[in-house]
């Protein structure tokens, strides 16, 4: 008896509750850019006349938090943007565990109205048909450097604009170059002469190695591409990474840690590339340009230089990490959210936003004023103009930990790299032929 | 008359009941209930978790499909979580369960003195955030971290300090190394495959990085479980003590005959909290490992999470999920069988 009235009761609160998460669900998608916005810009000027501020339009700019100095910066930016359009107000809103609350927001129809996208993630939020295309907004769009906006164009579609990028490079210990007699790594460097630097550079004695290297795919893909290699063809439609190419690469990465001048970071008491480095416990490092200011703030007194990544038998090549203003495709003020995304990444916003020397700005008009005030940062520039894009289908992360974790193995001597490779061909194969059946739908 | 009298009183307590109980059952109801069935749902759909959920569409039990039978890359993956996350649970379960109770006994001794302070000081991981916790213990477990150091101290510079969370080698794996038996010298039959990994990845044991999460997951959890202990303890009746030692039982024979069966129902509530927990565990992976190296610290809740927003395969991730909420309630309810036949 007691049993059962629970259960009603339960089921009762189950029901209702479904009726109001059923209720407050479609809700919010019926209503979205194409019929609200006009309703929105119509209504105004008979109906809300007597309050003033009725005119305003309240904008919300979401991103993931960075350091104080970024993060002051860009609400800098975003307050002189109010102050020259006093008909939008934007708040600037830095959330951490960003991804999750943006997907979150996105389905349930309330998103952000500008928001930060990374180019690894662009392609899942495209085919879910969560944007609103930046090309037919886009502003002088021929001036940004060609490898980032490629980044951002996805099924033909340029979907948003680079707010800043950042690409591999190769960092070196004067000091350690100065002590082995060795002269400091130029842009024309190849694979011998930094394999060669590494071995003269290791001494295990002080516990100093070459060269730091990560079994992380996204370093190890600069040498694929430097290689002449791929990870897949053009279209997505099969993986081209277990060649000749790739298995070169692989081998080179990998053999200069199984012969001792090179050594991951874990075996350097450090987290990352950067921190190994730092620590003087490696002489060359490849990270990007953040590791600027991180050197600056943790290792003021390292004597370090930087210079272009070495070129392969298949050329010179790096791997470019950028990140974009995206526009909700269920956004309530589109034409608004353009005029903010246009301002932060036209010549004005943009330029206020890199001169901190953070970030380097993506329209090549700025280059030239940019490198007058960060000479020191060059080559991370330069590599803007044969970069790669750090980008592949939805669910490719599965790709990435299997070679990732086949590298990890391969580094420790118990797989070998043509395995790695042959793994990752078969993982990568079956996670394109998932993604093309997903979106075939 | 007397009896309606009753009958109403009675009506009216219940009705009077139920409204206290209303607002937690809404709230239950609502941020419970609803998110389970929600999720039992759209395990059925492929909905990627970005557009609204309205759009998804039903594909049966292709997800299930996928985790438990494809023989692709995500059946490999969820087999080698569920791996990971049993070896986790074998590991941390008994190891904190264990030391809690001792813990337990050992403060809950009458003449102990600085007792609230060992009390305190041993509950103090369990109401520590993991994620700081986890923070520190990447600091420790570095390869000239504390661990390695203390490590060498002990064995007088016998030890070779190992980088712990980057070191994926099975711990059953290096037992097995100076018995001659590895992949390639061990029988063919640890060749074959079952459920996506060969019988050598199954046996592999928890690795080296899985290990050090699991003792740093022990060491954190014990403290709740000791104050669990400690306030049943302080429920057994003092007389039953008294009327041991008058009939000449000495301290082991009382802990083993009176304490422990008194305590088997805490101890029942600890192993399943634990088991909960364990097969949950997230926050120290997401944190210190990402399921690295070679995917030995994956488990079961971080490819839901994995899946669910890495891959924008949110259909997937609620299938894992639903498919980890059946086998803890399986393994709960196989341990209360267990559990309940001995006392029967």
């Amino acid at each position: 008896m007691r049993h059962r009235t629970l259960w009603t009761l339960l089921a009762a609160l189950t029901v209702l509750a479904m009726v109001l998460a059923a209720c407050a669900v479609p809700a919010a998608p019926q209503a979205p850019a194409e019929e609200a916005a006009p309703a929105q810009e119509a209504a105004p000027a008979e109906e809300m006349a007597p309050e003033e501020e009725a005119q305003v339009v309240e904008l919300t700019l979401m991103g993931w938090a960075s350091s104080e100095a970024e993060n002051t910066r860009l609400q800098q930016v975003v307050d002189v943007f109010n102050e020259q359009n006093p008909d939008i107000q934007v708040t600037l809103n830095l959330v951490p565990s960003y991804d999750e609350k943006l997907q979150a927001s996105l389905a349930g129809g309330s998103p952000p109205d500008v928001f930060y996208i990374d180019s690894f993630r662009l392609p899942d939020l495209v085919e879910a048909g969560a944007l609103e295309p930046y090309e037919p907004q886009a502003l002088d769009p021929d001036d940004f450097y060609p490898s980032l906006r490629n980044a951002f164009t996805w099924d033909g579609t340029f979907w948003c604009p680079p707010k800043d990028f950042s690409t591999l490079a190769l960092e070196y210990n004067k000091d350690l170059f100065d002590a082995a007699g060795l002269d400091y790594p130029t842009p024309d460097w190849t694979w011998d002469d930094l394999r060669a630097a590494a071995e003269a550079l290791t001494d295990p004695d002080n516990g100093v190695y070459g060269i730091v290297l990560s079994a992380d795919f996204a370093r190890w893909i600069a040498f694929l591409y430097q290689a002449g290699g791929s990870v897949t063809d053009e279209g997505y439609t099969q993986m081209t990474i277990n060649s000749p190419e790739a298995l070169e690469a692989m081998e080179f990465y990998v053999g200069l840690v199984l012969d001792g001048y090179a050594a991951q970071p874990s075996d350097l008491d450090s987290g990352w590339n950067g921190e190994a480095f730092g620590k003087g416990r490696a002489a060359m490092a490849i990270e990007g340009n953040w590791i600027n200011p991180y050197l600056q703030d943790q290792f003021p007194d390292l004597n370090w230089g930087v210079t272009e990544l070495p070129s392969g038998p298949g050329g010179q090549a790096t791997m470019a990490f950028t990140v974009c203003y995206g526009v909700p495709a269920a956004g309530m003020y589109k034409e608004e959210s353009f005029r903010l995304v246009n301002f932060l990444t036209g010549p004005e916003g943009m330029q206020m936003w890199t001169d901190l020397g953070l970030a380097m700005p993506t329209r090549r008009s700025l280059r030239e004023g940019w490198l007058e005030k960060f000479p020191a940062l060059e080559p991370f520039l330069n590599g803007a103009e044969y970069a790669h894009k750090w980008q592949f289908v939805p669910g490719f992360s599965d790709v990435m930990d299997t070679i990732n974790s086949g590298l990890q193995e391969a580094m420790a001597g118990t797989k070998l790299p043509e395995d790695v490779l042959a793994e990752a061909e078969a993982v990568g194969n079956e996670i394109l032929a998932r993604w093309r059946e997903r979106k075939g739908q | 008359m007397a009896t309606t009298g009753i009958r109403g009183q009675a009506r009216q307590d219940a009705i009077a009941g139920w409204l206290f109980v209303a607002p937690a059952l809404a709230i239950l109801g609502i941020f419970l209930v609803v998110p389970i069935l929600f999720a039992a749902y759209y395990s059925f759909t492929d909905w990627n978790g970005i557009s609204p959920p309205t759009e998804a569409r039903l594909i049966g039990l292709r997800n299930y499909y996928d985790l438990l039978l494809s023989g692709g890359i995500k059946q490999q993956d969820f087999f080698k979580a569920l791996k990971n996350t049993t070896y986790f649970a074998l590991g941390v379960v008994p190891l904190q369960t264990g030391a809690a109770l001792v813990l337990a006994v050992i403060v809950n001794q009458r003449g102990l003195r600085f007792k609230d302070f060992f009390r305190t000081a041993y509950y103090f991981p369990s109401i520590t955030s993991s994620i700081a916790i986890s923070l520190i213990f990447l600091f420790l477990y570095q390869k000239s971290g504390l661990v390695n150091y203390v490590l060498e101290v002990i064995t007088f510079g016998r030890w070779e300090p190992i980088a712990w969370l980057a070191d994926a080698r099975g711990l059953f794996h290096i037992l097995l190394e100076p018995l001659g038996i590895t992949l390639r010298t061990g029988p063919e039959f640890l060749r074959a495959k079952v459920a996506g990994l060969t019988l050598w990845d199954w046996i592999s044991g928890p690795s080296v990085a899985l290990t050090a999460i699991m003792l740093q997951n022990s060491w954190t959890t014990t403290g709740t479980m000791m104050v669990i202990f400690l306030a049943a303890l302080q429920d057994i009746p003092s007389f039953v003590y008294e009327a041991a030692q008058i009939d000449g039982a000495n301290n082991w024979q009382i802990f083993w005959k009176i304490t422990l069966p008194l305590l088997r129902p805490t101890l029942f509530f600890v192993i399943t909290l634990g088991l909960i927990g364990t097969y949950q565990v997230f926050d120290q992976i997401y944190v210190m490992t990402s399921g690295g190296p070679a995917k030995t610290t994956l488990t079961m809740a971080y490819i839901v999470y994995r899946n669910g927003f890495r891959n924008s395969e949110m259909g997937l991730g609620l299938a894992t999920a639903v498919l980890l909420f059946a086998i803890i309630f399986l393994l709960t309810m196989l341990q209360r069988r267990i559990t309940e036949a001995r006392e029967g």
